[in-house]
């Protein structure tokens, strides 16, 4: 942090009230504000799946930075990267001993992984290769381009692997990115009720698998609240459809005559 | 900022066995730089096939804590803590969209519904695939499939 810190302050200086917002501590305040309106918002509406934290969270946060950018007459990406970043990668960098974390819960129900390690690593692998289809069969639909197509197929896996597998079957890693973020929102926001529409509660098994697959590390947390099997096997999902992206997606997107 | 620490300390010693706070941060320290150390060298060995720094630490870790490397009280409520802040450690991931809502502009909205629906697939798609799974190991392989629910490991 502090080099960061020293590295603002021998940066060129900022002129007019933009230097008030370039300091990692902008980042950071907005990004816990936000999330605690959030919260707020949640308890007051008594749970209204629409105001999630995280949801609120990003959504707040996106149009603050575009009313103080209009305000500044900046370009937003431009704000963003100089105001908002800074504290933002600050609080990002956490996600790593948060994900790694995981281990525990998936370490406390070991007994789940030796009775049924081959249900798990077929189902991923199968799982994989399905949604695959089923994607591109949407994304065919609605008319994507090569690129948005490509930009969909990898989002299973983990972003840090997602992005580059992306770029290598010719998507844009942007989209790619993007697609991986709202999964986790949209799967902290709905979780609740697709598992209840599509009746998965019956098998904690399937239900972890699939809420750490389409979910990532945020449906990791949302499955651990389901339940310490749910949880456990959403940790192993997460790490086990990566490695299994990391091989497919470039063998599906030569299948499919992608690039 | 100091007294913060030092209940935190306290906090983490009066749970029957769980290490000092400070401990646990370093084990996840620890963990973490080796990660980064290997997905360094696989970056370089493996171009292709990248591994990311908290992929291979959530391995190391289990496997640690499967050997007896580590004991699951040196890393547990540090670790719970840590999960238990994961929604609000994504908001600048969420927030990250605003750096790049120019490419809605190509693509527009239909992206947006591809996701969603990706997202959905990928769920029900995964849960029913392995309830196929678990109905074959039952009535082909004749094996129970019941799962306890309390932890074993605790």
């Amino acid at each position: 942090m502090s080099v960061s810190l020293l590295a603002a302050a021998a940066a060129p200086v900022i002129k007019g009230p933009l230097a008030y917002f370039v300091t990692p501590f902008f980042g950071i305040f907005l990004s816990v504000a936000v999330y605690l309106l959030g919260q707020w918002l949640f308890k007051i509406s008594k749970g209204f799946f629409l105001f999630q934290p995280l949801f609120v969270g990003m959504v707040l946060g996106i149009i603050v930075l575009v009313i103080i950018a209009k305000m500044l007459g900046m370009d937003t990406a431009k704000f963003y990267t100089m105001a908002y970043k800074p504290g933002g990668d600050i609080l990002f960098w956490f996600l790593n001993p948060a994900t790694i974390a995981f281990a525990v819960p998936l370490y406390k129900r070991n007994d789940i992984v030796k009775k049924f390690w081959l249900e798990i690593l077929l189902s991923l692998i199968v799982g994989a290769f399905v949604s695959l289809f089923v994607i591109y069969g949407i994304s065919k639909a609605f008319g994507l381009s090569n690129i948005g197509i490509a930009s969909m197929l990898p989002q299973a896996a983990t972003t840090a692997i997602a992005l580059p597998i992306s770029t290598a079957v010719g998507g844009n890693a942007a989209v790619t990115a993007m697609a991986c973020i709202l999964n986790a929102v949209i799967i902290y926001a709905l979780g609740g009720w697709l598992v209840k529409v599509f009746r998965l509660n019956s098998d904690p098994i399937g239900t972890g698998l699939g809420l750490g697959t389409s979910g990532h590390t945020v449906g990791s947390a949302f499955a651990l609240k389901l339940g310490s099997a749910q949880g456990s096997m959403a940790a192993i999902a997460v790490v086990i459809i990566s490695i299994v992206i990391d091989i497919v997606v470039p063998i599906f997107a030569a299948l499919v005559g992608l690039h | 900022m100091a007294a913060n620490n030092k209940s935190n300390n306290e906090s983490a010693t009066t749970e029957k066995t769980a290490a000092p706070i400070l401990i646990q941060i370093g084990i996840y320290a620890t963990i973490l730089f080796i990660s980064w150390l290997i997905s360094e060298f696989f970056v370089k060995t493996f171009p292709k096939f990248p591994l990311p720094t908290p992929v291979i630490g959530l391995v190391l870790l289990y496997l640690a804590l499967t050997f007896k490397i580590v004991k699951v009280e040196w890393v547990d409520s540090f670790g719970g803590f840590m999960i238990s802040l994961i929604g609000f450690l994504f908001v600048p991931s969420g927030v990250q969209l605003a750096g790049t809502l120019g490419i809605l502009q190509n693509e527009g909205w239909k992206l947006i519904i591809v996701i969603i629906l990706s997202t959905i697939v990928l769920l029900v798609v995964v849960a029913y695939t392995t309830r196929l799974f678990i109905w074959m190991r039952v009535h082909l392989f004749h094996r129970d499939a019941d799962v306890d629910s309390e932890d074993q490991n605790k």
